[in-house]
């Protein structure tokens, strides 16, 4: 099929698509931007741009990823327009952001904070395999890696990860 | 493969385990604990990644998916819709089940590790939180539950379980959100399966050819309680 979201009939489809994956989209963009506001924003123009663009998909296979390449580059877009001033975790942790403050377990909220404070190059790559689903040679091309780039990066997230779930687990016993 | 080079791929990707991985874990009781520990990170990692949606991006809720697309639009793609259902209610039959048992084939790809024959039972406290986030409880009867994860499936989290039977292990996949109005069969190479109705969706019952299907989907049916709509 070469253009499985052109005519009426791709256009219900994509729709559908698109409300299926938007909650997803919204975390990646969240994960991203680490800032909900923004989030939103990414996440309503990607999909603005998704739906402008949509008939030029050979795949439906493909769209998932696609949507993800839009999200990433609406991003870095408005990363470009506008300088956000940074906020340090703590604040975010800090703050009545519901990201943090309704988490089921300490252990998540915990662990959504040692996220946060991953470098960008752990965090982009994790999130994109966990939450997204992602293989690791579909994060190598999306992130123009090398796929062993991309699994020794994995790798290191989880063992930073791991170590602040360890180093937590000690305080808390001392 | 050393221990070394296990922990490293592990570490980087621990729900598909190449096979020289499994061969390696087979003989080394400390990188299968290794494994499955990472594995239990992953499922909290997945937790914390979750962040709550605001109800404008939920999905499925009211207003459009696509921004742009105005409400008399709106009411256009629902009629074409059920035109649609009207005129290709036969496809119903080859369409959307077909679809569903194949996302439930490819997603076996996924956890190849989990099907493994075993006398050891899953971890009580991952089955309880696995059985929780679905919102199922699970009765003793159906046997024993050797694999329990909650895995990401059409972008929702379904409880993935492995019960251990005569025939062989057999995946069960709890699919709240995907009802069916009938049972499906489906089969392929490695694999026969079944998609029942329950609850508010149905249950998908795979295992290999020698494994007894009905009888293994009846006591799983008789098995499952659910908890919340």
């Amino acid at each position: 099929m070469n253009a499985p979201f052109a005519g009426k009939d791709g256009e219900t489809a994509f729709a559908r698509l698109c409300e299926e994956l938007r909650p997803d989209l919204f975390r990646f963009a969240f994960w991203l931007a680490r800032d909900r506001q923004v989030a939103e924003d990414v996440v309503q123009e990607s999909l603005l741009r998704a739906w402008r663009s949509r008939e030029s998909l050979a795949e439906t296979e493909a769209a998932k990823p696609w949507l993800l390449t839009i999200v990433r580059r609406e991003h870095a877009r408005l990363y470009e327009r506008k300088r956000f001033e940074t906020v340090p975790v703590d604040d975010l942790v800090g703050s009545e952001s519901p990201e943090l403050a309704v988490a089921e377990e300490q252990q998540t909220l915990d662990l959504r904070r040692a996220i946060l404070e991953l470098e960008d190059d752990y965090r982009e790559p994790l999130v994109l395999q966990v939450l997204m689903g992602l293989t690791t040679d579909e994060i190598a091309s999306q992130l123009g890696l090398t796929q062993a780039a991309v699994l020794t990066r994995l790798f290191r997230a989880r063992q930073k990860l791991r170590k602040r779930l360890v180093a937590g687990a000690n305080e808390e016993e001392g | 493969m050393d221990c070394l080079e296990f922990r490293r791929l592990a570490g980087a990707d621990p729900q598909h385990p190449a096979a020289a991985m499994l061969e390696h874990a087979a003989g080394c009781p400390r990188c299968t604990g290794y494994l499955r520990q990472t594995q239990e990170l992953d499922r909290h990692i997945l937790a914390a990644l979750s962040v709550p949606v605001p109800p404008r991006h939920a999905g499925r809720a009211t207003g459009s998916a696509v921004p742009g697309l105005d409400r008399r639009r709106w009411y256009a793609l629902a009629a074409s819709i059920v035109a649609g259902v009207l005129v290709g209610s036969l496809l119903w039959v080859g369409g959307p089940r077909n679809s569903l048992a194949q996302d439930v084939l490819a997603h076996m790809d996924h956890e190849p590790e989990a099907l493994v024959v075993t006398t050891s039972p899953a971890d009580d406290a991952v089955l309880g939180r696995v059985l929780e986030r679905g919102g199922i409880r699970l009765r003793p009867e159906v046997g024993t539950v050797s694999y329990a994860n909650s895995c990401r499936f059409r972008g929702r989290t379904v409880p993935h379980l492995v019960v251990q039977t005569d025939g062989g292990p057999v995946t069960v996949m709890v699919l709240r959100n995907e009802p069916v109005d009938a049972p499906v069969r489906f089969a392929e190479e490695r694999f026969a399966g079944t998609i029942v109705p329950a609850g508010p969706g149905s249950i998908a019952v795979i295992g290999t050819g020698d494994a007894d299907l009905e009888q293994i989907t009846a006591r799983v049916l008789a098995a499952v309680d659910w908890e919340r709509d």
